[in-house]
């Protein structure tokens, strides 16, 4: 039995240890709990470290506010399961083609309003024309991948992967669930039919492709390449530079009939809460420290034209009006009103 | 008397009640707002105006694609299972008859030990040692026993491979329970008769594992039909089951709709075919009905 000693008893004790120790644990929260929430979604992997080690921790300090990020994709089916007057984002950070169904859908606003963003003024011409929702933060040049080490010789051109020699080893995605496929559909229209809506002749084309070996996200198709499996494929220059100074036997073609633009799509949701806040993230995100910073992190080719990369970086993204002109956009409003049709037939095409 | 023990309230009754109660909310209601989607137009909780509609299943029969996809899932779904029953039944009865606690206790870990692993780590595994630059390629045409690389990923064998041997387990271990509860003394009874050790087995031993066979074959059916990871990775995206397609719809074309339809329809086939072969086997063995 413990008798109380003068005004401090067990009870009052372990109850102000408890309180100390809770307090201890939640101060942090509590101490943010008024502080405005943004939700975003955004990538992992590098993208995904360098967000929450450096850009996301510089935001919420300048803004007062806390970043939850989303990387666990996809990102639409569950924007398009929540609420339109609470959705589960504030901006959206994905790729054009789902961009644009998400703008059909009215899930995001088509466009970003210039008072609101700054930044918006010193972009390229491609991040905010007519085939892009939102605005185009970033970009990436989807061309060929190759092994250096297997004597294909040089390879300046797509149609070079219709070449019986990369039989086994050429490679390409799974279209109806990833853009750099969905890309490369159109640009075979381009390249053997009338032009990207040719869809005849793109359908002709992949026949003329197999056999090819198939993977659903650019990641797989980075590993593939690297072990070996794929000696030819279609890949975005990121999935290639990054790997620079690992003396790997890889390296990127831009092939000569132009590149294909793999834009990173900002947008904001019509039903945010935080539309001040969504719109100064944008503008955030496209402050030339910031995209200096995640496009030599990434290797994306920065959308503001004030932007000056390191010279290593320089020569390889597309920093420069004339180089950005070889990008090629793809028309995904045209593609997103057909897209049941092409994977139907694409899903047949493939199938071994 | 009898009065007030009807008015009691059951003790097991309440404790069923939570399971009960989770079961109907995370199983049924899904289940059935699944089949509400499946004959919508859209999705009401954030669309004004929804309609019924039958052009999700419309669209289904009107195109033999998406028959072939689900007699491809059914196939690879009887073709596993049947590999399954014929690796897993010889293992779960020696486990069952094994006399030596420590050679069952090892058993035991051999079969278990798989299990410990992700399924995502053990289809990668199998992508090493089968694709075209994987152990098996390298090794035989290291020895100089093909020149091409066989093509032994990217094949519904491939897919069929990596299936049995995650799902192996599940069967064994079914299994296993039935066939150590059969009196042995019944085996004993029918070769003191005459019979040979074949014989004994097939007409005594067989019909009485029945069940197990039953429930281990329908658990690894139902686990093998919807299964995602492994299809997708040793399959390739070339060769399509109807998971894979309901992922597709809801990830890149945001048709829930139509989704809930091929699910629903994954659903009505299963259900079938677990009658199908209740009823099937149930006449095989003598019984009407298997419980």
């Amino acid at each position: 039995m413990m008798k109380a000693l003068g005004p401090l008893s067990r009870r009052r004790f372990l109850t102000a240890g408890a309180s100390l120790g809770i307090g201890t644990i939640a101060a942090p929260y509590v101490a943010r709990a008024d502080d405005p929430t943004l939700r975003i979604t955004g990538w992992g992997g590098k993208w995904g470290e360098i967000m929450k080690a450096e850009i996301g921790p510089a935001f919420e300090s300048e803004f007062k506010c806390k970043l939850q990020i989303d990387s666990a994709f996809p990102y639409l089916p569950k924007l398009q399961a929540s609420s339109r007057s609470a959705p589960i984002y504030d901006v959206m950070h994905t790729n054009s083609n789902e961009q644009w169904a998400a703008a059909e859908m009215g899930l995001v606003e088509p466009k970003i309003d210039p008072k609101q963003v700054p930044n918006l003024a010193d972009v390229y011409p491609y991040a905010v024309s007519d085939k892009i929702v939102g605005v185009s933060i970033f970009t990436s040049a989807i061309g060929l991948g190759m092994r250096t080490d297997k004597g294909y010789g040089s390879v300046n051109s797509w149609k070079e992967l219709w070449d019986a020699k990369y039989n086994g080893v050429r490679g390409g995605y799974v279209i109806p669930v990833n853009s750099l496929g969905q890309a490369f559909l159109m640009m075979c229209g381009t390249l053997f039919g009338k032009g990207q809506t040719d869809l005849d002749a793109a359908y002709a084309a992949l026949e003329k492709l197999k056999p090819i070996k198939i993977v659903d996200f650019t990641g797989a198709m980075e590993k593939m390449l690297l072990s070996g499996e794929v000696g030819l494929c279609v890949i975005h220059d990121s999935g290639i530079y990054r790997y620079d100074g690992q003396n790997q036997p890889t390296d990127f073609v831009s092939p000569s009939e132009g590149v294909l633009s793999l834009e990173q799509v900002l947008t904001i949701t019509p039903g945010s809460k935080m539309k001040e806040l969504a719109n100064a993230y944008v503008n955030y995100m496209l402050r030339p420290e910031v995209q200096k910073r995640l496009a030599e992190t990434v290797w994306y080719s920065p959308a503001n034209k004030k932007v000056k990369l390191d010279a290593k970086y320089d020569a390889k993204l597309l920093t420069t009006p004339e180089k950005v002109s070889k990008l090629i956009q793809v028309d995904w409003k045209w593609y997103n009103e057909r897209k049941d049709e092409i994977d139907q037939r694409v899903n047949r095409i493939f199938r071994a | 008397m009898s009065s007030t023990t009807t008015t009691r309230p059951n003790g097991l009754a309440l404790f069923i009640l939570p399971s009960a109660l989770m079961f109907a909310l995370f199983f049924f209601l899904p289940i059935g707002l699944m089949a509400l989607m499946s004959v919508l137009t859209g999705n009401p909780v954030v669309m004004p105006k929804v309609a019924f509609t039958t052009r999700h299943y419309a669209r289904m029969v009107g195109d033999p694609y998406y028959l072939e996809v689900i007699w491809t899932t059914i196939r690879i779904g009887l073709v596993t299972t049947l590999v399954a029953l014929a690796i897993g039944y010889p293992l779960a009865h020696w486990m069952a008859r094994i006399k030596s606690r420590a050679g069952h206790a090892l058993l035991l870990m051999a079969v278990l030990a798989p299990m410990l692993t992700g399924i995502v780590v053990r289809t990668f595994a199998w992508m090493t040692l089968l694709s075209d630059k994987g152990v098996v390629n390298q090794t035989l045409m290291s020895l100089g026993l093909i020149s091409q690389p066989l093509k032994l990923m990217y094949t519904e064998t491939g897919i069929v491979v990596g299936l049995v041997h995650i799902y192996v387990p599940f069967m064994v271990l079914t299994l296993t329970g039935v066939i150590g509860r059969i009196d042995e003394r019944l085996e004993q009874a029918a070769e003191n008769l005459g019979a040979s050790p074949l014989r004994a087995f097939l007409e005594v031993t067989l019909p009485l594992s029945l069940p197990g066979i039953l429930a281990g074959s329908l658990l690894v059916f139902a686990l093998a039909i919807s299964a995602y990871v492994t299809p997708i990775l040793l399959g390739g995206f070339q060769i399509m089951t109807l998971p894979i397609l309901i992922y597709q719809q809801i990830s890149a074309n945001f048709n829930v709709g139509f989704a809930a339809a091929l699910g629903i329809v994954l659903l009505v086939i299963s259900l079938m075919l677990v009658i199908a072969y209740n009823r099937a086997l149930g006449l095989v063995s003598g019984q009407r009905e298997l419980q």
